[in-house]
């Protein structure tokens, strides 16, 4: 979606009406390099786009429905406390603070990162209507400013998606490796826990011996 | 502190060395397939696609749907690109081709050729909207000319046609419209611009225009409009575009 959107957005690398400048995008005019995007040409990414959005439609029903019939929505909606939790990992991030702050199933960063995806995901979908349909759906366009602002927030929204994705990618390898496996096959093992192991990015990759710190499992 | 590496170097049975080389095949995969047109076999998924979407377009459309131009917006004047698929921009030359005449025919009662003084003399309608082009920029202008929908009143179109075609001599160019489209309020047989009448850039002496068209649709040039109880492509639609492009 993210590079057919781009080969889209490069037919016309602006997003100023014709005859009118637009304040808030540094690069008019400037295309994306054309190996971020996908498509080959316009309409083929017109084409994959369109056919695409479909999945992520659904991926998304799925998710959600998912997400609401196991609980696990409880562990991503914000709660009270969140901001003050988000700022001691940042400070722990930053050597500001010693011991990795206690958590729940996330980290508070990681928790505020996996609300907003979706947030993003379903703003994407919803800007991406409203410039697919202008006309028949023009109060969902106007909503957004209309035609031209629906596309800058379709373009905010995918940024927004591609930050926190690079970001999630970078931190599960720099931060908590044992997770990958357990993405696929569950069984996580706590005591490899960044919290565990007091891990920063590339810190405390590896687990504490477990005669140092965890009490012997129970029996 | 003192770590032990074996408890790391195996992660789900895969090593380091196993994960770092899958890890740079999926990459330069994944770099190959960028700017790529995709696989080959997906064109058949994606022609599917394009039909399913067009049952939902064609669900979503109203009549009463109206394009209206946001209250802040300018209009695009001379920086509204010119587009054409002939090498020059293309002239009705009349002592070549004699008097311009657009044609009205295919399955209507009563098949016309209706001159631009015919057309001027219809009702006409001026209306200021957006111009949107399928490359994702819009332009404000003010198209003057004739309803298409009066025009099919004229001709009488018969209950079997389904979809119009509307033919030009810019080369071989045409794209076909669902009926619907072609009978929404804001569809006109344009033939001024901002006022004056429309020039050889941008589809003298008549064009097809509307807002619930993407801007590769509305036809300029215009020489035949044909009702039809078939679909018949089009000029972009057959280079692989939506066919249905509305807006």
């Amino acid at each position: 979606m993210v590079g057919s959107g781009l080969r889209i957005f490069n037919a016309y690398p602006a997003f100023a009406r014709r005859g009118e400048l637009f304040c808030c995008y540094p690069f008019e005019h400037k295309p994306i390099p054309a190996w971020l995007t996908f498509g080959g040409w316009l309409g083929g990414a017109r084409n994959w786009h369109f056919a695409m959005m479909w999945v992520l439609v659904v991926n998304g029903l799925v998710y959600l429905a998912f997400v609401y019939l196991h609980g696990e929505w409880r562990d991503l909606v914000p709660r009270k406390g969140d901001i003050r939790d988000s700022w001691q990992m940042v400070k722990f991030y930053a050597f500001k603070r010693k011991d990795h702050p206690h958590q729940g199933k996330h980290n508070a960063l990681q928790k505020a990162a996996y609300f907003l995806l979706p947030v993003a995901g379903a703003f994407a979908v919803a800007t991406g209507i409203a410039i697919w349909k202008p006309v028949q759906l023009s109060l969902l366009t106007d909503l957004f400013g209309g035609y031209v602002w629906a596309r800058y927030w379709h373009f905010v929204a995918m940024l927004v998606i591609v930050i926190l994705s690079v970001i999630h990618v970078f931190m599960v390898f720099a931060v908590d490796p044992y997770s990958i496996p357990a993405m696929i096959t569950g069984n996580y093992d706590e005591r490899n826990s960044p919290e565990a192991r007091n891990a920063r990015p590339f810190y405390h990759l590896f687990p504490r011996r477990q005669s140092a710190q965890s009490p012997p499992e129970a029996t | 502190m003192k770590f032990d590496p074996k408890e790391f170097v195996s992660i789900g049975g895969i090593d380091r060395r196993e994960f770092l080389a899958w890890g740079g095949i999926m990459s330069a995969a994944l770099l190959a397939a960028c700017n790529s047109r995709g696989p080959k076999s997906a064109e058949k998924l994606l022609r599917y696609a394009e039909r399913k979407n067009r049952v939902v377009e064609r669900a979503l459309f109203r009549h009463t749907s109206m394009d209206a131009v946001r209250p802040s917006a300018y209009d695009a004047r001379n920086k509204l690109p010119s587009y054409f698929i002939s090498r020059t921009v293309p002239v009705w030359d009349e002592s070549v081709r004699g008097k311009w005449a657009l044609e009205v025919s295919g399955l209507v009662a009563n098949p016309m050729r209706l001159t631009l003084e015919d057309l001027q003399r219809l009702p006409r309608v001026s209306e200021r909207v957006n111009h949107y082009c399928v490359e994702g920029w819009t332009a404000v202008e003010t198209w003057t000319g004739c309803r298409f929908s009066d025009l099919a009143k004229l001709a009488r179109v018969s209950p079997e046609a389904h979809y119009v075609d509307f033919q030009s001599f810019d080369d071989d160019y045409h794209e076909s419209w669902d009926l619907e489209s072609a009978m929404h309020g804001q569809t006109v047989v344009a033939y001024g611009l901002d006022g004056k009448m429309l020039e050889p850039a941008h589809g003298a002496p008549a064009r097809v225009y509307s807002p619930v068209k993407l801007g590769y649709k509305n036809t300029k040039y215009l020489t035949k409009i044909v009702f039809m109880p078939k679909m018949n492509g089009g000029y972009w639609s057959d280079m692989g575009y939506e066919w249905y492009g509305g807006t």
